[in-house]
């Protein structure tokens, strides 16, 4: 029997803590759509994404009334793109279309965000490859929920520098094509290295290759709730810290699971992973800085911030993994710097800097994210932003990735507004100095001697 | 057997308990637990209460709960049990 003091600890989480579902997330395979007439495609795409994941929106509600947590999100996420309209897409345009059926059938079911406008060119781009890509600025630009992501690079592969140089160039158009919106649409465009193919989280979700035709995936948030949990161990040894987060972490994971399974009776839908990554939002008391900072930081991005980090990453692993039955997806702490807002604010007195986001970047889950950069950073630069972070995730056998927003007509310092769960951010700056002559090389970056295992 | 955990969180006065065990009654919802603390002059408490006899859809027990909570100057939330025994057991 339930005690008194663990419904109320589980209650304050949820309502003083943030404690939340960040979401459910459907993987719909789209393989069994294919077909060399664009029209038919679109057709057998729309009717699969709305008849498999039709009641989601719902039975994710319901779910959160039955257990009185909220479920934030319900997205969909979708085979590669690439591989499903390679036989039938001709032009970039054709792509377009693809993007729009996407986003009219996300409309249709109620989900906020549907992934998988995506393309896996970590050894090479085929000819559907390099159009899905060069479609993409146009693409984001004129739908609102159809999120895109690019697998530049490998442990197993290297890094694809043609495919580094290209996205350099088509993040700087798709901040164009937005630039009446602060160039929002390179919020929905994500560049990785290892891709997961269970991610649940947008923009990087798209369902792998390898799952099952449906899978339910979910993640789970709380950073608030380990906030909460070591401030009542301030000045404690590491041991005691680490113990505490792990402690967390397990509850935490445990309602994701919980939710997870309910999902997928409901829905009648194999349950795939619960993803036990840290998730923070603009809300106050929803921050991974805060964490960072409670442990004893002074601001994040301070001496000590990357050491802190990589406890928090790792006791979350360690706690989350036990409280579920198949942990996947990216299952660590997300470092987006809009959405968080004491991320922002150390931003913006200059305690965190790009450089410095890139060293926390070898100990966390994802990589550069949403992060605003002056408006005219050249391509070549943003490549070799993006071939540094790829680079990062090869060596050390991990996901990185990419997300960063050249802001049309802004400069270091100035400030963004993206709104809602994307939040707020200073410009930060980028290196004067360039690398066109690293980026115009082309080819391909070889696999690193301790991927050949076999 | 269909187990809720309700709880209740306000200011004590005299009634509170009487008013949601009402509503149980006429809901046809038996109560298998009761637990509570008064801290100063806020009372916290739990109920664990069977569903099974019930006709009305959950959404409508937890929209009921909520203007007995109004009715009483409490807030109520009503859940499932299975998130507390997923949270605080292995």
């Amino acid at each position: 029997m339930v005690e008194l003091n663990e419904v109320f600890e589980t209650n304050t989480m949820i309502c003083d803590e943030n404690l939340d579902v960040r979401t459910i997330t459907m993987g719909i395979s789209l393989l069994d759509c294919c077909d060399s007439d664009l029209d038919a495609l679109c057709g057998k795409i729309y009717r699969k994404i709305t008849q498999s994941a039709g009641d989601l929106v719902r039975v994710g509600d319901e779910i959160g009334l039955d257990f009185g947590i909220p479920v934030i999100n319900k997205r969909v996420s979708v085979t590669p793109i690439s591989i499903v309209g390679s036989s039938a897409c001709r032009t970039c345009d054709d792509f377009v279309k693809i993007a729009d059926t996407l986003e009219e059938a996300a409309c249709s079911i109620g989900v906020n965000f549907i992934g998988g406008f995506s393309a896996l060119v970590q050894k090479g781009m085929t000819a559907a490859d390099q159009m899905l890509i060069r479609s993409m600025p146009k693409a984001l630009s004129r739908t609102e929920r159809v999120c895109g992501s690019v697998s530049l690079a490998s442990t197993k592969t290297g890094i694809d520098m043609d495919a580094v140089k290209l996205m350099g160039t088509v993040i700087k158009e798709t901040a164009e094509e937005t630039k009446d919106r602060d160039s929002v649409g390179c919020s929905k465009l994500v560049v990785f290295c290892n891709p997961s193919d269970d991610n649940p989280f947008m923009a990087g979700a798209f369902h792998g290759v390898t799952e099952t035709d449906l899978v339910i995936n979910v993640g789970v948030s709380g950073p608030g709730v380990v906030k909460t949990a070591i401030s009542k161990v301030r000045g404690e040894n590491f041991e005691v810290l680490c113990e505490t987060i792990k402690k967390t972490a397990f509850k935490v994971t445990r309602v994701g699971q919980l939710v997870a399974k309910e999902a997928s009776k409901r829905l009648n839908v194999p349950f795939g992973i619960v993803d036990l990554s840290l998730a923070p939002t603009p809300a106050v008391g929803d921050s991974i800085a805060d964490i960072i900072q409670e442990m004893g930081v002074e601001y994040i991005g301070a001496p000590g911030t990357t050491a802190a980090l990589a406890i928090l990453n790792d006791q979350v692993k360690k706690g989350g993994v036990m409280a579920s039955s198949y942990v996947g997806g990216l299952s660590g702490a997300f470092i987006p710097v809009s959405e968080d807002r004491s991320m922002a604010y150390a931003a913006e007195i200059g305690a965190l800097t790009l450089e410095k986001l890139e060293a926390m970047t070898c100990v966390c889950s994802v990589g550069l994210d949403m992060i605003p950069i002056p408006g005219d950073t050249g391509a070549e630069t943003i490549s070799g932003i993006i071939a540094d972070e790829m680079a990062i995730g090869m060596i050390n056998q991990k996901t990185t990735a990419v997300r960063i927003i050249p802001v049309c007509g802004k400069r270091a310092g100035d400030r963004v507004e993206f709104g809602g769960l994307l939040g707020s951010s200073p410009i930060m700056p980028v290196s004067k100095y360039g690398c066109k002559g690293f980026i115009d090389r082309g080819g391909r970056i070889p696999a690193p001697i301790h991927s050949f295992k076999n | 057997m269909n187990r809720v955990v309700v709880t209740l969180v306000g200011k004590d006065h005299i009634g509170i308990i009487a008013t949601v065990c009402n509503y149980f009654a006429e809901n046809d919802i038996n109560i298998l637990d009761i637990k509570q603390t008064t801290v100063r002059e806020y009372i916290n408490m739990m109920m664990i209460v069977d569903l099974e006899k019930c006709s009305r859809q959950f959404s409508d027990i937890v929209c009921g709960l909520e203007d007995v909570g109004k009715k009483v100057c409490c807030v109520i939330r009503v859940q499932h049990e299975e998130i507390f025994d997923m949270m605080h057991r292995i």
